[in-house]
C-alpha cells in the first residue's frame, strides 16, 4: 500500500489510526449490511406471536435497527422515508420516550380490527383506520386535527382511547398506540433487565456474543435472547467490542 | 482566552506558544481574583468577549448579576442585577444595530439587556421553566436561540412583539400555532446549544442523552443521529464547533472525556482523553484551530491538531521534510493561576 503523503482531516484529530475493515467475519446478529426495510423485516421475524396469540402485531424497536444497520443517520432517513410511505408505523411505548416500536401498517391494521371486532368502539376504531391511518403518518394526533380534518366528535375519541389505540399525550394531543400492547412492554422491559443482569453478574462485567446467545434464558425473557440483545446494542446499554473470538458485549464504565 | 472559575474568579489567558516546545504552560495575564472588590461571589458560569474588540468582556454568575468589565483597567463598566441565578448569557457577534446582551435565568423568561443604556429592555416569555442556554445566531442579528429545562427550544426573532418563531419538534410533526405547546426537542432537559458557524443548523444537547441537529430557518430535525451523548450536567453544558475544517466537527464534553463527531453525517472521529474529572465547558479558537476545554479538576487542556511528519515515498530520490517543531506534538496542558 503505497503511503500517502497527505493529511486527511479526520486523522488530524485522530489520536490512533484507524484500523482498515477486514473482512466481516460470520458473527452471529452482526455485521448485517442492507437498508432499515430488510432490517425491520428480519427482525419481525424474532418476535414471537406465540406468547400474544397472534394479537398483537410483530413489533421491533428503533434501537434494533441500529444495531442492524450500523450508520444510525441512514437508519434514521430510511425509516423515516418508509414512515412517509405508509409502509411502516412507528409507535411511541410508554416506558421510554425514546423508544420507538416499528410496526408494519398492515400488521397493525389486520390486528388492530380483529381486536376491536364486536366491541362497542368497533365503529369509531374502523373510521379511524380507514381515514386517518392513510393520511397522516405522525406518531401523534392534536385535537384541531381530529376534530376539523378528519371529523371526530369527543365521544369518538374518547372510544378510541378506550379501545386502546390513542394515548394521552398531553391536554389535545394523542400518541398513537397499539391496544394490548401492555404484556409485550412489561415482558420487555423486565427481559431487557434480565438480559443486562446476565452481562453485569459476568466476570469483568463482560460476555462473548456467542456465549451469552448459547445460555439458557432466565425465565424472565419472555421474548427470546436474540431480540433483547438487537436492542441493547442499538441503544447503546452495552459497548461492542470486536475481538478475535468474536464481538464482546461489555458494559460502560459509568 | 478568558475564563471564569467556579470560586468566583476570572482569569486572562495568553494562549501564543512561543516557547516552540510541544508541551507549554500558558501564561494568565491578569486575573480578578478573590480580593478584588467586585469579584463574583458565587460561581461564574459565563463569560465572553465584547463581539468586535477584547477591550470589554462580560461575564455572569450564579449570584443573579451579569457585569460588564473593562478590560485594559479591569474594573466593572456596568452591572444587571436579576431576581433568580443566571445560567448562561450571550451577546450575538453580528450585530451591528444592537447591542442585546440575552441572559438566561432560573425564572423562565429570558431578559434582554440593552449595554448602551444599561437597563434591560424587554423579555422574552414563552417558556416554563428555567432557562439553561442562550445563543444569537452568527447569521442574523435579531434571531436567537433559548434552550430551557421544559425540553423546549423556542427560536425568536426579538423585533417581534407576538411571541418565538417556531418551538423545535424532535418529531417533525405538522405545524401548527394550536400544537406549539405540545412539542419538544429533547425528551430531558435542554443543557447546551450551538449554531453551527454558517449559521444554518442549530445543535441542541439534552439530558436524554442525545445531540440534535436542527435546520434553523424551518425547525426541522435533519435526524442526524450522534448516538448516545452523556449529559448528567444539572446546568447548562457549554459545546462549540470548529470553524474553517473540511467537515466541521462538534466537541462536546462527554464525562471525562471529549467526543468529537463529524456535524453532518453523525460519525464519531475519537474521544479526547486528558482530564481527570467531569469536561464542563470547551471553546475552538480557530485561528489556532486549537480546541480547549475546562473541567472539574481545575484544568484547563489545549488540545492542538497533531500534524503528521511526512512520510518518504518507496522511491529515494525525494527526501525527508522537516515539520515545525511547534506542531509536533498532540497534547500539550496549562494550570488555572491561583
Amino acid at each position: 500500500m503505497s503511503q500517502k503523503r497527505h493529511r486527511l482531516v479526520p486523522e488530524t484529530f485522530g489520536l490512533k489510526r484507524r484500523r482498515e475493515r477486514g473482512p466481516v467475519e460470520a458473527d452471529p446478529l452482526r455485521g448485517e449490511l442492507g437498508s432499515a426495510r430488510a432490517a425491520v423485516a428480519e427482525l419481525v421475524q424474532l418476535f414471537p406471536r406465540g406468547l400474544f396469540e397472534d394479537a398483537l402485531p410483530p413489533i421491533a424497536l428503533r434501537s434494533q435497527v441500529y444495531s442492524l444497520v450500523p450508520d444510525r443517520t441512514v437508519a434514521d432517513r430510511q425509516l423515516k422515508e418508509l414512515q412517509e410511505q405508509g409502509e411502516i408505523r412507528i409507535v411511541q411505548l410508554g416506558f421510554d420516550l425514546d423508544a420507538h416500536g416499528i410496526i408494519f401498517t398492515e400488521d397493525y391494521r389486520t390486528r388492530v380490527l380483529k381486536a376491536c371486532d364486536g366491541r362497542p368502539y368497533a365503529g369509531a376504531v374502523q373510521k379511524f383506520l380507514a381515514s386517518v391511518l392513510p393520511a397522516c403518518g405522525d406518531l401523534s394526533f392534536q385535537q384541531d386535527q381530529m376534530t376539523q380534518t378528519f371529523g371526530f366528535r369527543d365521544p369518538e375519541i374518547t372510544q378510541l382511547v378506550n379501545a386502546g389505540v390513542l394515548t394521552v399525550r398531553d391536554a389535545g394531543s394523542w400518541w398513537l398506540a397499539v391496544p394490548g400492547a401492555g404484556r409485550f412492554i412489561k415482558y420487555f422491559v423486565k427481559g431487557r433487565h434480565a438480559v443486562l443482569g446476565m452481562v453485569r453478574k459476568a466476570k469483568y462485567r463482560e460476555l462473548l456474543l456467542s456465549e451469552l446467545l448459547g445460555r439458557r434464558a432466565p425465565a424472565a425473557v419472555r421474548l427470546g435472547l436474540a431480540y433483547h440483545v438487537h436492542d441493547l446494542i442499538g441503544a447503546q446499554l452495552v459497548d461492542c467490542v470486536s475481538t478475535t473470538s468474536g464481538t464482546l458485549l461489555r458494559l460502560p464504565e459509568t | 482566552m478568558l475564563s471564569g472559575g467556579s470560586d468566583g474568579v476570572i482569569v486572562l489567558y495568553d494562549l501564543e506558544n512561543s516557547s516552540r516546545q510541544p508541551c507549554y504552560t500558558c501564561k494568565a495575564v491578569c486575573s480578578v481574583g478573590r480580593n478584588h472588590p467586585d469579584v463574583h461571589k458565587y460561581s461564574v458560569e459565563t463569560v465572553q468577549w465584547y463581539p468586535h474588540d477584547t477591550g470589554m468582556f462580560t461575564s455572569s454568575s450564579f449570584d443573579k448579576t451579569l457585569k460588564v468589565w473593562d478590560t485594559n483597567t479591569l474594573q466593572t463598566a456596568d452591572v444587571f442585577n436579576f431576581e433568580e441565578t443566571v445560567y448562561s448569557h450571550h451577546m450575538s457577534p453580528v450585530a451591528t444595530k444592537h447591542c442585546l446582551v440575552a441572559v438566561g435565568t432560573r425564572g423562565p423568561k429570558v431578559q434582554l439587556c440593552d449595554l448602551k443604556s444599561g437597563s434591560c429592555s424587554h423579555i422574552l416569555q414563552g417558556h416554563r421553566q428555567e432557562i439553561l442556554s442562550v445563543s444569537w445566531s452568527p447569521r442574523y442579528e435579531y434571531i436567537l436561540a433559548t434552550a430551557s429545562a421544559d425540553s423546549r427550544v423556542k427560536l425568536w426573532d426579538v423585533r417581534r412583539a407576538s411571541g418565538c418563531l417556531i418551538t423545535l419538534d424532535q418529531h417533525n410533526g405538522k405545524k401548527s400555532q394550536a400544537v406549539e405547546s405540545a412539542n419538544t426537542a429533547h425528551n430531558g432537559k435542554v443543557n447546551g446549544l450551538c449554531f453551527t458557524s454558517d449559521g444554518l443548523h442549530l445543535l441542541t444537547v439534552g439530558t436524554d442523552d442525545r445531540m440534535r441537529l436542527w435546520n434553523s430557518s424551518n425547525g426541522e430535525n435533519t435526524l442526524v443521529n450522534y448516538g448516545k451523548v452523556c449529559n448528567d450536567s444539572r446546568k447548562g453544558l457549554k459545546f462549540t464547533v470548529s470553524c474553517g475544517c473540511s467537515s466541521e466537527f462538534v466537541f462536546v464534553p462527554y464525562g471525562s472525556t471529549i467526543a468529537v463527531y463529524t456535524i453532518y453525517s453523525g460519525e464519531q472521529i475519537t474521544m479526547l482523553k486528558g482530564h481527570y474529572k467531569s469536561v464542563d465547558c470547551c471553546v475552538f479558537q480557530s485561528n489556532f484551530q486549537e480546541l480547549y476545554s475546562g473541567s472539574r479538576d481545575c484544568n484547563i487542556l489545549a488540545w492542538v491538531p497533531s500534524l503528521y511528519e511526512a512520510v518518504p515515498e518507496d522511491d529515494e530520490t525525494t527526501t525527508k521534510s522537516q515539520l515545525n517543531p511547534a506542531f509536533e506534538d498532540a497534547w500539550s496542558s496549562s494550570d488555572e493561576d491561583g
